[in-house]
Parts: structure tokens; C-alpha cells; sequence
């Protein structure tokens, strides 16, 4: 005990010294310490490297000049964008379909396993139709893309381009008050909007790195793009001839992802120029040389750093969602299910800004994660008891258009509030753990919310006056 | 046309009512004392702001008056008396006939706001590099929202700063005014130019002998003689005598020498293939960007070649110590370089 208290006496003595020195420093002694050091590690280098004759060729030089280069830059690195997503869209297709085939077979399985006990089918119309549903479509849609996405970026990154991405890219977010390397943050958000988020660590400067956390919702993620393709490919698509209406589909994904680069942008400088103006900012951007990647710490950082942790989240938050949708569909008041009522209370407000009550209600059970939006819909739409994307007796297209008034105004709000509502519960808890401040998550949760009515209402508004919708 | 919007107005209202009546039932106390803290808060910034105008008036030496003081806050007569009360109850201030003065407690407090001030002043200038005209309003609202464990934590982060932006200096943790880091000219040594930085002004008889010696700040002088008897200076030509008590109130600091080395240029007029060496890193670039770009190794007598520049020929990434980083324009600028003879580009 004494020995403790005098430890301390003797600590608040040499606290009480060192505050009574500090006066003596010079007002740059820190910038003495750092150049001591600098020399001090020049000399041994001096004394005890030899300096082999520098090679003629440098091929790291040679391949920065390429990377960076004023013609080849930016195509390339186009180029190398799309085939990331070429290879996630084209190589998750097969294992996804499987993914969720199996998964069904065995939501099939358990059912038929429940009722063979003869537990009431509520229990098992909760647990298996309900919770399992729900948590099946999440994996299935979700794992296959991210399990392809992630190595691939990590690859880039570990080879040493993604800092010349960020180099190539400074122009533009210079003029947004942000960092280049927010076009890598935004890159990984195309994977899922939280890992975009915790990528956001790779920017050291607090205010720079703030905004790009809360503007990283504006890029459409892997449980969004399916949303986007499907209304492509019906209402766009569809008005071209055959030979086109590929590309047509593909060049509408294309705009709504410029859009969201647009909002991304704009926010960006909006909020650089106003909350976030006293923020700590410092641009510094190292250009590490190229290396091999190291392919099991490639597989180890995608898969368990990034693919199996935001797959862990949904799941977490997809259970609960899927217990309420199928509450939703399975109870009934008056003989109807609960979610068309809700959807009715919806409906003024959706009409409002160009969509409907059930998209709303659609988007609100969706609110833990997105991959269930289309699936949710469909379910109130057709009066189904489970979430679906088979559509019985009829194609999708004369389901939406024909039963249920969907129009052309419709189909784009509705990309529209997809690539802009408010990013999903994981984000949202994400955002809250990169940050720790209430503050900046609602901010985050809310603005892009306020942005997205704003904008579905403004362009429902035009299409009306101009005769559309 | 009537119809859907009345529908609208009613999904809206029962929506806000459904939201509300949540919120209140989950934050129902948090919220109501959060309202409680913002009354509070309120009163502290009035208080807060009535103490600073008292402490800044009797510096200048016309005490403040009810008047000054409901101008200054901009409070109605009613107001500003309700304040004065409140103060004086609290044992912050006295007022008598020749206006408001701050009791100790009330000064120390004061000295505390004007601490927090300063330090954020740092803070806005160095790390949020905010230009210098407009952090004295964003200091003024960061000022109350502080205890005062967080100042203190804000003082150590930027490294116990003295002075403010403008040159003022920043009180210490205990209220004091930190030492001016100035020699008096009795312990000057003869013959080295120095710059007269601080005249002290009490007491007021010793001034008037420096006053009449027609010494004021930023002059140089020289010490010719210094005894225990007296001192001998020359300053703008003039060669006069003081007595030591006299010169224990004048305080100088070293002048630099001249440079003789040719003027340092920016580290932007470096072009693309060029090296040059570092001279160092100019005096406005301060907080995290100074201690980042030292730490990369951008110290002076390093080499540093402009390797290669960006799209529109910003930023552009430089060779250092073997690593290649990439600064803006607006960083490379406070980099300063030794002159590129022009026309040399050299592949070193």
C-alpha cells in the first residue's frame, strides 16, 4: 500500500517536472526529433548499405508511368472495373441458383419434417417459411458475389493498383472536398455497403474519411443490383429490339450508378462545406511498390476479414426480418393479410413520389437487408403467404403492369429510391461502429432517406405535369 | 384531386404520431433530459460570454457597464439585470458605481473560456486548416461545449501550443499566461543583435523610464556595455544608457541571421524528372499534415525527385527516401526547395 502511494507521489513529481520543462522547448522541437532520427538512419545506412548501379530499366516505374498515364489510365482502369463485375455477375449466377435450390430443398425438408410430428403449422410456417426463408434468400443471393468480389479486389489491392486507382481519381474528389481513395471505399461498396464502410479506414484523414462513410450508400451494392437489373431488363429492356435490349439493360445500370457517383459527389461537397467544415483533414497518399499477392492472406482477409463477417451481420438482422414478413403475410384481419392493410396506410405516400404502398411496405420489413425487397413485394402483390420470385399463371411483367398499375414513372423511382434510401441495418450499425457517434449514423441513416423522397417526389411531380405516369 | 391528398395528410399524420409515441416510449427520458441540458447549456454560454465581455473591458481599462455589457450579448435591459443578478448571487462579479468587475472566481473562469477559445483557434487552424478569418466565429460557438478535462485533453493533443493563430497567448491549465520565452537585456549577451518582443508595464514608473527611452516591440538593438551598474545599448542609431532595473523590464529574442544561402522555392516549381533538395517546410503548415510529411522523411538536406504527375497534373507523386508518395498542390506548396537550375533535368 505505501508502496503504491509513494509510486504515485513519485509519478506526480516528474509530471509536475515535465510540465515545468515543457517551457524551456523550442516551439519545433518536434520537427528536430524527426530530422535527428531521419539523419541519424541515413548515417548507418550510409555506413553499412552498398548501393548496387541502379538498373536502366525500372519496371515498377514503368508500370506506374502506364497506370498513370493521361490516355491509358482511366480506360484501363475501366476496364479492369468491369471485368471484376463481369467475373462476380457471370461466375455467381450458376452457384447462387444451386446455393438457393439447396437451401429451399431443405426449408421443404424441414416443413415436411415438422408437420410429420404434427407441431402446429403456425410454428412451422414461422420458423421454416418465416425466419428460414428469409435468412436462406439472404445467403443465397449475397454469398456466391461476395465470395468472388472480395479476392478479387483484395487481389488488385495486395498487387499495389488500388493506391494508383486512388491517384488517378484525386482530381475529382479534390473538388468535393474528399479523398481519391474514396473511389476504392466506393468500389468496395459495390460489394456491400459496410465492408465499403470499414474500408473507409484505409483514409487517415477524420474528415475526409467521415465523408466517405456517409456518403458511401450512393453506390448501389450487391443486394441492390438485382433490383436494378430486374427493372432493366422489364421496362427498358423490353422497348428495344431483341439485339439491343442487352445493352440497353446493361447501359441503364450503368446511369443509375453515374447517378449515384453524381450524389456522391454533390453530398460529399455539401457536406465538406458545412457539418464536417471543422473536421481534422490531411490528404496523404503513398504509392507502395508492386508486389505478388499473397494468395492464402488474399483468400484469408476476403474470406474471413470481409465475406464471412457482412455475411454474419445479414443473417443476424435477415432472421427477425423474415419472422415479421411472415407475420405479415399470415395473419389476417377481415380476411386479408396484414401486409395489404399496411400497405393500404401506405399507399398515399407512395402514390406521392411515384410508387406504391406495397414497394413501401416493401422497403420498410427490407430495412435489415435489401436482397428481400423484390421478393417481399411479389408475396403482397400476389397475395402469397411466403416470399417469392416465382411468378404463378402469369409473366412478371403483366403481373406488375396489368394487376397492379406500374408504369414506366414507377420503374425508374424506383431505381431511383433504391440507389438512394436509407442504407440498410448493417450499414447503419457499421457506420456506428466506425465512428462511435450517434451524431454521424443518424446522419448517415437519415439524409439519404430525405434525399431519396425528395428526389422520387420531384421527378413523380415532372412526369405529371408532362402528361407522363 | 381533394381526396388522395387529405389520405396523404392523414397517412402522414398518424405516421408522425406512430414514430413520436415510439420515440418518446424508448427515449422518453433521455429526451427530456437532454431539453434540461440545452436550457442549461443556454445559460452557461450567456454566462459564459457576460464574464469574457467584463475581463476583456477591464483589460482595456474602462470597466464594463450594464450598457456595454446588454449591447455586447445583444439582451433586452430586463435581461441582461436578470443575468447581472444571477452572477453576483453566484459569486462571479461585483458591481458598484464605476461598472461590473469579476470577483477571483469569476476571472479564473473567464481565463478559461478565453483558454478554450485560443486552443480551438489551434485546433481549426492547424488540423482543420480552416483559413485564419473565419475560425474566431467557429471558436466562439466550440468554446462553452467543453469541461475541463476535454480542453485539457485538446491542449496535449496539439502539443501544448502558446500562442493562438493571432499571436495571442494561450493560458495554462492553472490560469496563467504562459513565460514569454524572451531574455531581459541584463542577461542579453554584449554585442548580438536581439528583437524587442515584450515591454513589461508594471510597475508604472520603470515603464515611464522605458517609455521615455522611446523603446517599443520589434525593434533591434544591440548591447554595448552591460554591468551591474548600467547598460549601454544602441538601437536605430541611437547609443543610450538605461539603468539595470530598467532593462530587466525589456525582453528580446534572438535575431535570425540573414540567409545567405539563395532564396527556397516551393516544391510545385519542381518539374516532372527533376530533383532537388529539401529545405524544409514553411512555417503555415502546421498540426497532422506537418507531422505526416516529416514523418514520410520529407526533412531537410533529403533528396526529392518528381517522379510523375496525376490526370491533370495533380497531385503529382514524388521519390523520397526510396518511397513514392503523392502530395496535392496545395501541400507541395509549403514545401520549400532548394532553386532547380531550369532546363536540368536530372535522372538521378
Amino acid at each position: 500500500m505505501t508502496d503504491g502511494r509513494s509510486n504515485q507521489a513519485a509519478a506526480q513529481l516528474v509530471l509536475a517536472r515535465a510540465d515545468a520543462l515543457r517551457g524551456n522547448l523550442a516551439d519545433d522541437f518536434r520537427d528536430d526529433l524527426v530530422e535527428a532520427t531521419y539523419d541519424e538512419a541515413q548515417a548507418i545506412a550510409e555506413r553499412a548499405v552498398r548501393q548496387v548501379r541502379a538498373p536502366r530499366w525500372n519496371l515498377d516505374l514503368a508500370v506506374d508511368r502506364l497506370v498513370t498515364s493521361r490516355i491509358f489510365g482511366l480506360p484501363l482502369m475501366l476496364v479492369l472495373l468491369a471485368a471484376v463485375f463481369w467475373l462476380t455477375v457471370a461466375g455467381a449466377n450458376y452457384p447462387s441458383a444451386l446455393l438457393m435450390k439447396v437451401l429451399f430443398a431443405v426449408e421443404a425438408w424441414g416443413s415436411a419434417l415438422f408437420e410429420s410430428w404434427s407441431i402446429p403449422w403456425w410454428i412451422t410456417g414461422f420458423i421454416w417459411h418465416g425466419v428460414f426463408r428469409a435468412v436462406a434468400w439472404v445467403v443465397g443471393v449475397m454469398l456466391p458475389p461476395m465470395a468472388i468480389f472480395f479476392p478479387c479486389f483484395t487481389i488488385l489491392e495486395d498487387l499495389g493498383y488500388l493506391p494508383r486507382v486512388a491517384f488517378n481519381m484525386d482530381w475529382l474528389f479534390r473538388k468535393a472536398g474528399a479523398h481519391g481513395k474514396q473511389s476504392l471505399t466506393m468500389s468496395m461498396g459495390f460489394g456491400c455497403n459496410a465492408a465499403g464502410i470499414i474500408a473507409c479506414r484505409v483514409i487517415d484523414s477524420p474528415r475526409e474519411r467521415l465523408i466517405a462513410i456517409l456518403t458511401n450508400n450512393f453506390v448501389p451494392c450487391n443486394g441492390r443490383f438485382p433490383t436494378l437489373i430486374l427493372l432493366a431488363s422489364i421496362f427498358v429492356a423490353a422497348r428495344f429490339s431483341p439485339g439491343l435490349a442487352s445493352f440497353a439493360a446493361a447501359g441503364t445500370v450503368v446511369g443509375v450508378v453515374l447517378i449515384g457517383v453524381f450524389f456522391t459527389l454533390i453530398v460529399s461537397a455539401a457536406l465538406s462545406r458545412t457539418v464536417l467544415k471543422g473536421e481534422a483533414s490531411a490528404f496523404t497518399l503513398e504509392l507502395p511498390p508492386y508486389r505478388r499477392p499473397d494468395i492464402l492472406r488474399v483468400l484469408y482477409t476476403s474470406l474471413i476479414d470481409r465475406t464471412v463477417f457482412v455475411l454474419a451481420r445479414a443473417v443476424a438482422v435477415a432472421a427477425p426480418a423474415g419472422a415479421v414478413i411472415w407475420i405479415l403475410g399470415n395473419v389476417t384481419a377481415d380476411g386479408v393479410p396484414l401486409a395489404r392493410h399496411v400497405a393500404d396506410f401506405f399507399d398515399p405516400l407512395g402514390r406521392t413520389i411515384g410508387l406504391d404502398g406495397v414497394i413501401l411496405l416493401a422497403y420498410v420489413i427490407a430495412i435489415p437487408a435489401n436482397e428481400i425487397v423484390v421478393p417481399t413485394m411479389l408475396m403482397v402483390y400476389m397475395g402469397g403467404k411466403i416470399m417469392t420470385e416465382d411468378v404463378t399463371g402469369t409473366s412478371l411483367e403483366s403481373l406488375l403492369v396489368d394487376d397492379n398499375g406500374w408504369t414506366m414513372l414507377t420503374a425508374v423511382n424506383l431505381m431511383l429510391f433504391s440507389l438512394l434510401h436509407n442504407p440498410c441495418a448493417t450499414t447503419i450499425l457499421t457506420m456506428w461502429k466506425e465512428t462511435r457517434s450517434y451524431r454521424w449514423t443518424a446522419l448517415g441513416a437519415l439524409l439519404p432517406l430525405v434525399i431519396a423522397f425528395a428526389v422520387t417526389f420531384t421527378v413523380a411531380e415532372f412526369a405529371r405535369l408532362f402528361g407522363a405516369g | 384531386m381533394l381526396a388522395p391528398v387529405a389520405q396523404l395528410g392523414s397517412t402522414l399524420v398518424t405516421l408522425a404520431i406512430v414514430i413520436a409515441s415510439a420515440l418518446a416510449l424508448v427515449f422518453g427520458g433521455r429526451v427530456a433530459r437532454w431539453w434540461g441540458g440545452m436550457r442549461e447549456a443556454g445559460r452557461r454560454v450567456l454566462a459564459e460570454d457576460a464574464l469574457k465581455h467584463i475581463h476583456n473591458a477591464g483589460l482595456r481599462g474602462n470597466p464594463a457597464t450594464p450598457d456595454s455589457l446588454a449591447g455586447a450579448l445583444g439582451l433586452s435591459p430586463h435581461r441582461t439585470v436578470n443575468l447581472i443578478a444571477r452572477l453576483e448571487a453566484g459569486g462571479w462579479l461585483k458591481s458598484s458605481a464605476e461598472g461590473l468587475s469579476l470577483t477571483s472566481e469569476g476571472s479564473q473562469w473567464a481565463v478559461q473560456v478565453i483558454r478554450a477559445h485560443r486552443l480551438w483557434e489551434r485546433y481549426l487552424v492547424d488540423e482543420a486548416r480552416m483559413p485564419l478569418e473565419r475560425v474566431h466565429a467557429e471558436a466562439e460557438r466550440r468554446e462553452h461545449h467543453r469541461t475541463a478535462d476535454a480542453v485539457d485533453a485538446l491542449e496535449a493533443s496539439l502539443g501544448f501550443p502558446r500562442i493562438d493563430p493571432h499571436g495571442d497567448p494561450i493560458p495554462t491549465a492553472r490560469g496563467e499566461l504562459a513565460e514569454l520565452r524572451a531574455l531581459a537585456i541584463t542577461e542579453w549577451p554584449e554585442k548580438t543583435p536581439g528583437r524587442i518582443v515584450h515591454l513589461e508595464d508594471e510597475p508604472p514608473a520603470i515603464f515611464a523610464r522605458i517609455a521615455a527611452a522611446r523603446l517599443v516591440p520589434g525593434q533591434t538593438l544591440v548591447v554595448e556595455e552591460s554591468t551591474p551598474e548600467r547598460l549601454v545599448i544602441s538601437v536605430e542609431g541611437r547609443t543610450l544608457v538605461l539603468p539595470p532595473i530598467a532593462g530587466a523590464n525589456v525582453f528580446v529574442t534572438p535575431v535570425e541571421a540573414p540567409e545567405r544561402r539563395a532564396l527556397p522555392t516551393p516544391l510545385t516549381t519542381l518539374g516532372v524528372g527533376q530533383s532537388a533538395k529539401v529545405r524544409g517546410l514553411d512555417e503555415s503548415l502546421r498540426g497532422y499534415t506537418r507531422r505526416r510529411l516529416l514523418d514520410l522523411g520529407l526533412t531537410p538536406g533529403a533528396v526529392i525527385k518528381a517522379e510523375m504527375a496525376g490526370i491533370f497534373a495533380d497531385p503529382v507523386a514524388y521519390r523520397v527516401r526510396g518511397s513514392l508518395i503523392a502530395l496535392r498542390r496545395e501541400q507541395a506548396r509549403h514545401v520549400l526547395i532548394d532553386p532547380v537550375a531550369h532546363g536540368k533535368a536530372s535522372d538521378g
